[in-house]
């Protein structure tokens, strides 16, 4: 089993370089895509049965033994994390393929796409903090080239933020590491986990609060978000698709990782975690109100819901860090959902901005509800999967007696439900009341070419799924949760049996 | 039970997926789904009414103690009673409502039968989480009910303040729920009861639970929402605003109120809540000249008249409650018939406007006659009999503080019912109908007879159950022991004898008639004293003020945070970076070590930081690359120093590599930098440089000197150790790369391919001149509170 696990980085990497080579060939490039992503979601679906049945299955790179190798782990968050980033990655290949726009002009798409799929894997395989560094370099740099790749003056600026801010996020990334090598002597995740907790309390929790920034940038914590709302929404559509749901998703699993493994529970910043919680779930959903343009509502709501894990990250509990991985996981889905759903509306109405657009529930009633089923589930509105996340998140506060923050959380929820109906109504209902910068396409029936369509559709599916499926996937997330709870079980999966 | 939910969901989904095709039978279709669920309830009542509950256990997320646990007992049955069968008969009328339907309307059809599903849920859950999951849908649905109009923008905004007041509600009562829940350690409504909990968080829960329940009966502060919501078509608004929807609360008042009712603040609250509403509620009714919104006033009267009864935790005055609902539910909805059918042949709702009917109106005025008399308490209806019941139950049985005050705001809110009963019968006889105003009403279309039906339907029940009460003692007796088992309920009839609650009847009565008598002087009184107090802010604009503070909150603080600049950005963050960590590390500052070990180290050192500050300052270009690579070469020799000749080979070449391209690509920008920041802007770039620098200066010897705290060795010397004989390399670095981290190098050189990639996809763009976005979109602009 333990061959599979390097899999979902390799192959995509390797489709990569066959898309490179064989750039002329637009067709072989989309089969390659296609094939080394599907490829790579049933790996990571053996992977998920593997680790739900084991609990961890390990790999180490080159045969070394930890901690002189890297460790490729996979346990439960990280198989989770994998399935669903594979479907999404998949879904939205097919969308952009669908769309034809970037994907059909730039032969680097293909390559560029896969590297960042590579990236993701190996973000969440690693047990290696410095091959964690690289992995995200590899995602980070896919992703420059990806957010700029429409090569419109727009794109190109909000490129320039989004490449600055990462870059020095990249830089403190690795001082960091640094710095803990230098105090620890090792970079194996596993490994330490052993070391740290010999340090001095400080020491701990200096550590932490600085890998809680590193990463708190790379998940759009408040006030490290700026970036975030002002690039994605400029990319094109299935770009800002795959970058909503799944990079800052990539952080805030690096934060549970490094936050729960690396640290013992004394030396965890629980009370900052929280008080940035708040504030991140507020700010960003203030920032959701303000604005009048689907793709940057949506940007900002990306914000205010890494509130709702860090929340419950924060709470350090089963039910807490379980809430956490479910809430992260279904919020994958919605993301990359409602923004695949932006990408079409923005196609038929020639625009996002919601003064442009309007009436689609007469025009495309499709999209409508292809819209309103994730939306009401952002809301967190019952039955749908993202109120199951919500309760849970608001369950695991109640067991903390956190009310303060479950009030907060509710407060901002509401303010969810109300920015989503703002794009109901202002995209579906009514008439547009300005003429639309683009030009609208005609979507036919189905509202979109059916490839776009059809994907957006499949991961509507996987979001009901999840509602359907919510009892098996909590359980899942809390034997997760007691897992990253217990780091030793961890360490013995990568170090083997110690005296 | 779960079939019936499962039907409701299957016809009302089948309805919306067929567009328009179905036009208005689709309601003919929709109307199934109620009819099943009343056949349904037919079969069941028998076992039902003699206590014997159906129960249906369905478990969501166990973990989370998310249920879906169904339970229909006696009161379920009763409110099975409104929903399905007023349901029914509300498809029924929509039929001959929408003789001309216009797009959307078939979906109206569809989200009716969805809304229904949920309303069953409502009354069905025993389990309050399931509860709440049908008490959103009800939100849900009744927003698109009441935007379904969605090119009127008045449609579109009292949707909006429907579901926002609701859902608001609905978030605390879940917060209320789960604080409730979590202390209780049980969901379940039927275990709640058996075993009250009680306790702080309690007390707080119960308030919260209480503002959701508050919202969505449309009581005073929250009931703003209601009569926007009256733009919705009459069938609608006969369903959802009067008989069911808006009852909800009512009905998780009735259901919690048994147990809870002495439990903090809960029966105070309730009580002032009620009476409030009550009063307001008849106040406003008073002075409409829209019969919907007159009925819809009289409605939010009523709904706080069912608190006052369902709140008090007494079952005498519940029963009364229960009576009530059920008389309510038939009347009020005739009445919202009797509307629609004006306003469909008529044109207008307005009374100014109407001036009686011909001849073939008679049924139906007879129907609204009935319907409003027993609204306003009038023997021999049933509204007649509840009325009487919930004065007897207040005056003999109310043992509470303040049950006194509460009778005597009853009698005040039946006067203000009965006068705007009459004035409801007034209007439609004509009687306001002005002189300038067209008569078209004399010469309308009667309705035809299934138009009409339905609400005759509701009129013979209205009589039948005031004249023989037999007909539903056992449905009203049995609910009031479903709410609170043990106790012994009375009959209910229509002669009690002569006791308080008839003479407060009498009163009620011959003061309504006066007020009816005296209504202009009464008119201009009231009229100019809400003109006197008109300075105090109604609920509405309380909402209106909400939401445009909400809004202009968001945008301030946006615009504040999200300025749109890259500079600022920076330094927020990097200030962040530097200073979070550097907090707990200042503590455990150790004494500074040995900073120099080689003299060589002092020059080297000095050219490293007086070049990177070069690097800063200079304003050309090539100047500054320059100074960078002096940076990169200083580093170098500090490596060689240090004994790392890899490194600094490796150091160099870059170096050099870097510097030769600097300079050919600066060969294409202007030489110079524009420095167009303002003058505050440096001192704050030097700040936080110096902050930054600072910081990871101190965490660089905070780190290594808690190196001594690991007792482990580095793992570098077993790396070293096992280089030659295991990876057969004898230049560690070299295996480090290319073996032991093997796996680092591929994703570097990965990297670099994708640099690549991008390099030359942004340089083809540069070639082709940046094509002008379609629109800018990222920054500048005012209204999305950004500006660079």
């Amino acid at each position: 089993m333990s061959q599979l696990v390097p899999l979902p980085i390799v192959l995509p990497l390797l489709g990569a370089a066959l898309s490179v080579v064989f750039g002329r060939w637009h067709g072989f490039q989309r089969l390659v895509g296609v094939v080394c992503l599907s490829t790579s979601l049933v790996i990571s679906i053996v992977l998920l049965v593997a680790a739900d049945d084991t609990g961890f299955v390990v790999a180490q790179g080159g045969g070394w033994p930890a901690p002189i190798g890297i460790s490729l782990v996979v346990d439960r968050l990280s198989a989770i994390m994998l399935v669903v980033s594979a479907i999404m990655l998949l879904a939205v290949l097919v969308y952009a393929i669908g769309q034809g726009e970037v994907e059909r002009v730039h032969a680097g798409f293909h390559p560029t796409y896969l590297v960042l799929a590579a990236g993701v894997a190996a973000s969440l395989l690693t047990g290696d903090l410095f091959n964690l560094f690289v992995s995200f370099e590899m995602m980070l740099a896919a992703s420059y080239v990806l957010i700029t790749m429409g090569g419109r003056a727009a794109q190109v600026r909000s490129g320039m933020t989004y490449v600055v801010i990462s870059l020095v996020a990249s830089t403190f990334f690795i001082i960091v590491l640094a710095l803990i090598y230098s105090a620890t002597g090792t970079i194996n995740l596993a490994d330490l986990s052993e070391r740290i907790p010999e340090l001095s309390g400080e020491v701990q929790l200096m550590f932490a609060i600085a890998l809680l920034v590193v990463f708190g940038i790379k998940a759009g914590l408040f006030p490290l978000f700026f970036w975030l709302p002002d690039s994605y929404p400029t990319a094109p559509a299935p770009v800002t698709a795959i970058f909503a749901g799944l990079l800052t998703k990539v952080g805030v699993y690096a934060i549970i990782r490094t936050q729960t493994l690396m640290f013992p529970i004394d030396a965890r910043p629980a009370t900052l975690i929280l008080v940035v919680a708040a504030l991140t779930m507020t700010v960003g959903v203030f920032g959701a109100i303000a604005q009048d343009d689907v793709k940057r509502i949506l940007s900002f709501h990306i914000v205010s819901q890494i509130g709702y894990m860090i929340f419950a990250l924060g709470l350090f509990t089963v039910a807490g860090v379980a809430a956490a991985v479910f809430y992260t996981f279904n919020n994958i889905i919605l993301k990359t959902n409602l923004l695949l759903v932006a990408g079409l509306v923005e196609r038929r109405g020639g625009s996002s901005r919601l003064s442009e657009v309007g009436g689609m529930v007469r025009t495309a009633p499709l999209l409508g509800l292809l819209f309103a089923l994730p939306a009401l589930s952002l809301a967190g509105l019952p039955p749908f999967g993202g109120f199951v996340a919500k309760f849970a998140v608001f369950d695991a506060g109640a067991w903390s007696e956190q009310w303060v923050l479950v009030g907060v959380a509710a407060f901002v929820s509401l303010l969810t439900m109300y920015s989503m109906t703002k794009i109901w109504a202002g995209a579906f209902w009514g008439e547009r009341e300005e003429e639309p910068s683009g030009r609208p396409e005609p979507g036919g029936r189905l509202g979109g070419p059916v490839l776009m369509v059809g994907s957006t559709a499949a991961v509507v599916l996987v979001g009901l799924a999840v509602m359907i499926w919510a009892a098996p996937l909590y359980a899942f997330t809390e034997r997760a949760a007691v897992d990253l709870l217990d780091p030793s079980r961890y360490v013995e999966a990568v170090l083997g049996e110690r005296p | 039970m779960f079939v019936l939910l499962a039907l409701h969901l299957l016809i009302g989904v089948g309805i919306v997926a067929s567009g328009d095709r179905l036009g208005r039978r689709a309601f003919a279709v929709a109307a199934l789904a109620p009819l099943a669920t009343v056949v349904w309830a037919i079969t069941q009542a028998d076992a039902v009414l003699d206590g014997r509950p159906v129960v249906v256990e369905v478990t969501w997320v166990e973990q989370l103690g998310l249920g879906l646990d169904l339970r229909l007992d006696a009161f379920g049955l009763a409110m099975v009673a409104l929903v399905s069968g007023i349901g029914f008969l509300v498809c029924v009328y929509a039929v001959g409502y929408f003789s001309h339907p216009k797009q959307g309307t078939a979906r109206l059809a569809g989200l009716m039968t969805l809304f229904a599903g949920a309303m069953l849920g409502v009354v069905m859950a025993d389990h309050l989480l399931a509860l709440f999951v049908a008490w959103e849908l009800t939100s849900v649905t009744s927003y698109l009910l009441i935007g379904n109009d969605d090119r009127s923008p008045r449609a579109r905004a009292a949707a909006l303040q429907a579901i926002l007041i609701t859902g608001t509600g609905g978030l605390v009562m879940l917060v209320g729920i789960i604080a409730v829940g979590h202390t209780a350690g049980t969901y379940r409504i039927s275990e709640l009861l058996a075993d009250p909990p009680s306790g702080g968080v309690i007390s707080g829960g119960l308030v919260c639970i209480l503002i959701g329940a508050f919202t969505k009966s449309a009581q005073a502060p929250f009931g703003s929402w209601l009569p926007g919501a009256m733009v919705a078509p009459t069938p609608i608004s006969a369903y959802l605003h009067s008989a069911t929807m808006v009852k909800a609360g009512v009905y998780l008042v009735a259901r919690l109120s048994p147990i809870f009712a002495t439990t903090g603040n809960w029966r105070l609250l309730v009580l002032v809540v009620g009476a409030t509403t009550m009063i307001i509620g008849g106040l406003r009714a008073l002075r409409q000249y829209d019969l919907k919104l007159l009925l819809a006033y009289g409605t939010v009267s009523q709904l706080g008249f069912l608190m006052l009864l369902f709140g008090t935790g007494q079952y005498q005055i519940a029963q009364a409650g229960v009576a009530l609902l059920l008389a309510h539910g038939a009347f009020k909805a005739a009445l919202f018939m009797v509307v629609g059918m004006v306003d469909h042949e008529v044109g207008t709702r307005d009374i100014r406007e109407l001036h009686g009917f011909g001849s073939a109106w008679s049924p139906t005025l007879v129907v609204g006659v009935l319907g409003a008399a027993s609204m306003a308490g009038l023997p021999p209806l049933f509204g007649f009999i509840a009325k009487e019941k919930a004065l007897d139950g207040y005056v003999e049985h109310g043992d509470f503080i303040g049950s006194g005050a509460i009778v005597i705001v009853i009698v005040i809110g039946s006067i203000l019912t009965f006068a705007y009963s009459a004035r409801f019968v007034l209007g439609l006889f004509g009687v306001f109908g002005t002189d300038d105003a067209d008569p078209r009403s004399r010469a309308a279309h009667a309705p035809s007879v299934l138009f009409l039906a339905p609400a005759a339907v509701l009129t013979v029940s209205t009589v039948a159950a005031g004249l023989a009460p037999v007909l539903v003692d056992r449905l009203v007796r049995a609910s009031t022991l479903a709410l609170q088992p043990g106790v012994t309920p009375s009959p209910v009839e229509l002669w009690a004898g002569f006791n308080t609650a008839l003479v407060l009847s009498l009163i009620v009565i011959s003061t309504g008639l006066v007020l009816t008598a005296y209504r202009v002087p009464l008119g201009r009184l009231q009229r100019r004293a809400s003109d006197a107090i008109s300075w105090i802010p109604s609920a509405e604009q309380g909402f209106l003020a909400c939401l445009r503070g909400m809004t202009d909150g968001s945008k301030r603080v946006t615009a504040l945070v999200q300025n749109g600049s890259l500079p600022i950005y920076l330094a927020v963050i990097v200030t962040v970076a530097a200073v979070a960590p550097l907090i707990p590390a200042v503590s455990v500052f150790p004494s500074l070590p040995k900073l120099i070990d080689a003299p060589i180290q002092i020059p080297l050192g000095i050219l490293v930081v007086v070049a990177a500050l070069g690097a800063a300052v200079v304003r050309r270009r090539i100047a500054a690359a320059l100074m960078l690579g002096a940076v990169g070469y200083g580093m170098a020799g500090l490596f060689i120093v240090q004994g790392a000749p890899d490194l600094a080979l490796t150091q160099l070449v870059i170096e050099t590599l870097a510097t030769v391209l600097f300079v050919l690509v600066l060969r294409f920008l202007p030489t110079k930098w524009a420095d167009r920041s303002p003058a505050i802007a440096r001192p704050i770039r030097i700040g936080v440089s110096t902050l930054a620098g600072v910081s990871v200066f101190v965490m660089a010897l905070v780190s290594s000197a808690a190196r001594d705290d690991v007792a482990a060795p580095n793992i570098s010397e077993e790396m070293i150790a096992r280089s030659a004989p295991d990876a057969k390399g004898n230049n560690v670095v070299n295996v480090i790369l290319v073996d032991f981290r093997g796996l680092d190098t591929l994703g570097e050189i990965t990297v670099l391919l994708v640099a690549a990639v991008g390099a030359v996809a942004l340089a083809r763009t540069g070639r082709r001149r940046l094509i002008p976005g379609r629109r800018e979109q990222g920054h500048a602009r005012p209204d999305q509170g950004a500006g660079s």
